[in-house]
């Protein structure tokens, strides 16, 4: 067996703070690792993963369920209760089920967000991005996290969840808590609960109304599952605050990730305010690839299964890190470096396989629309810190803040 | 008679994710790397097809009218 030099602590500072040097590592020396303090298997290269992905049938989906191995990192015993109803939670997720169930449940939600359906929403987007900078310019400088990115999305999903107004301060509110489902502190299930049942109290008496009136917004198109006999009530539930734990800190690190890319870069963010309507969309896809939103996701094996010379158990544990399948030489040239003109640009920065990110066509428009209006409005767009913190997570790339000034 | 139509895959585009299949099952299939081709673009009618094209996440597929060259979508 080749010696791997690679430690296996995914947590360390240094890890969290540059993830691609430890994963770009694995991925030269043993792209298929077996992480022995974690016990999973650790799958870093991009032909891998988009194997791994598009073979859905040999690697399952049913993680929560599936998998009774405890929280990690490790939370105190007297939060156990807690983690068990956060599993149960999320196996009620659509994205927590194989096909065929998978398939039926992706059915009644697939439609709601195709390109030309999302296309409908850039006006929308275009409008709640020009209030949050108004509100912002005023100041001369803002936390690009706090005040324009952790906003945006949630105010997209409330809107698609037909949240009046006056209630999206408490949407974004509970939204804020199930931020906690990617953390790595060890008292993150508290927040995390709070945040899941608040989501399900507010959300019942809506699905109540919609399943009687069905309206175009997206827990009518969850309430039609219902009726149809694809979800139970739990799973609607459920599943209407998944755009939230889905699409909330994934967007919001695309558009924090992405500005600092630009402002460590400001060749790149020079040649972009060139043309900021015609390189948005490659733009957006370069962020994507150079510094992911999401590092890995995770899926058990559902039968053995050999890669690379290593046998794969049935149900044993893998992670495949978007983080170091992006940065793959043997797909991208020159893959450290942030270039917004690539193209062809095969990133996996949404996955592969029939579990692509069902929100991929909306995120790709909020990059699109806040990396352009940032380089419209702010021309004189800088960094006021020179250090960022990362969260403690292997799951999601977030920054802990980032603030910018325009002059 | 139905009209005959040009249909093709992108595959630098195509993520696998399979939906076509759904929509449109006798046109679609997904080859040994796990990206769609169109096998038969006679197999299914023409509203499964387009419906199948405009539910491709990553909007992958080509539909046009084979003799005229019109494009149906996108």
């Amino acid at each position: 067996m080749a010696m791997v030099t690679v430690h296996d602590d995914m947590f360390t500072d240094d890890v969290i703070a540059d993830p691609y040097t430890y994963y770009g590592r694995l991925r030269e020396e043993d792209p298929v690792h077996w992480n022995d303090k974690y016990a999973l298997w650790v799958i870093t290269r991009h032909a891998d993963v988009v194997w791994m992905t598009r073979h859905h049938e040999l690697f399952s989906n049913v993680v929560f369920r599936n998998d009774p191995r405890p929280a990690y990192p490790a939370i105190p015993a007297s939060d156990e209760p807690l983690y068990d109803y956060v599993r149960q939670y999320q196996a009620d997720q659509f994205i927590q089920f194989d096909r065929p169930e998978h398939l039926e449940m992706r059915k009644v939600v697939h439609s709601y967000f195709t390109p030309r359906a999302m296309e409908a929403w850039r006006g929308f987007v275009k409008n709640a991005i020009t209030e949050l900078l108004d509100a912002a310019e005023d100041q001369g400088h803002m936390d690009a996290m706090k005040d324009f990115a952790t906003p945006l999305p949630v105010l997209v999903i409330a809107q698609m969840m037909g949240v009046p107004k006056e209630e999206r301060p408490y949407v974004r509110h509970l939204a804020e808590k199930l931020l906690y489902i990617a953390r790595g502190e060890p008292d993150r299930m508290q927040p995390l609960v709070e945040g899941m049942q608040g989501m399900i109290e507010y959300v019942a008496p809506l699905v109540n109304e919609r399943i009687e009136k069905p309206g175009d917004d997206f827990i009518s198109v969850l309430a039609q599952g219902e009726k149809k006999g694809v979800f139970t009530r739990h799973q609607v539930l459920v599943n209407t605050s998944l755009l939230l734990l889905a699409g909330h800190e994934t967007t919001l690190n695309l558009l924090c990730n992405g500005t600092l890319a630009f402002m460590r870069h400001p060749e790149q963010w020079a040649l972009f305010k060139t043309d900021p309507e015609g390189l948005a969309k490659r733009a957006t896809e370069e962020c994507l690839r150079y510094d992911a939103p999401v590092k890995s996701i995770q899926r058990l094996a559902a039968q053995d299964v050999d890669m690379r010379g290593k046998t794969l158990r049935k149900d044993d544990r893998i992670r495949w890190f978007i983080t170091s399948a992006n940065r793959d030489p043997e797909v991208f040239a020159h893959p450290d470096t942030f270039d917004i003109t690539r193209d062809p640009n095969p990133h996996v920065g949404f996955g592969n396989g029939v579990h692509h990110c069902l929100g991929a066509t909306l995120a790709r428009l909020e990059g699109q629309e806040a990396f352009k209006a940032l380089a419209q409005r702010f021309p004189n767009l800088h960094l006021e810190t020179e250090t960022f913190e990362y969260q403690p997570s292997i799951a999601l790339r977030s920054l802990k803040s980032l603030p910018v000034a325009f002059n | 008679m139905a009209r005959k139509l040009r249909i093709w895959v992108d595959h630098n585009v195509c993520v696998g994710n399979a939906m076509c299949e759904t929509f449109a099952p006798h046109v679609f299939q997904l080859n040994a790397n796990r990206q769609s081709e169109a096998v038969k673009p006679e197999g299914d009618p023409e509203e499964k097809i387009l419906e199948a094209a405009e539910n491709c996440p990553v909007s992958a597929i080509f539909v046009e009218d084979a003799e005229t060259g019109e494009r149906l979508f996108p």
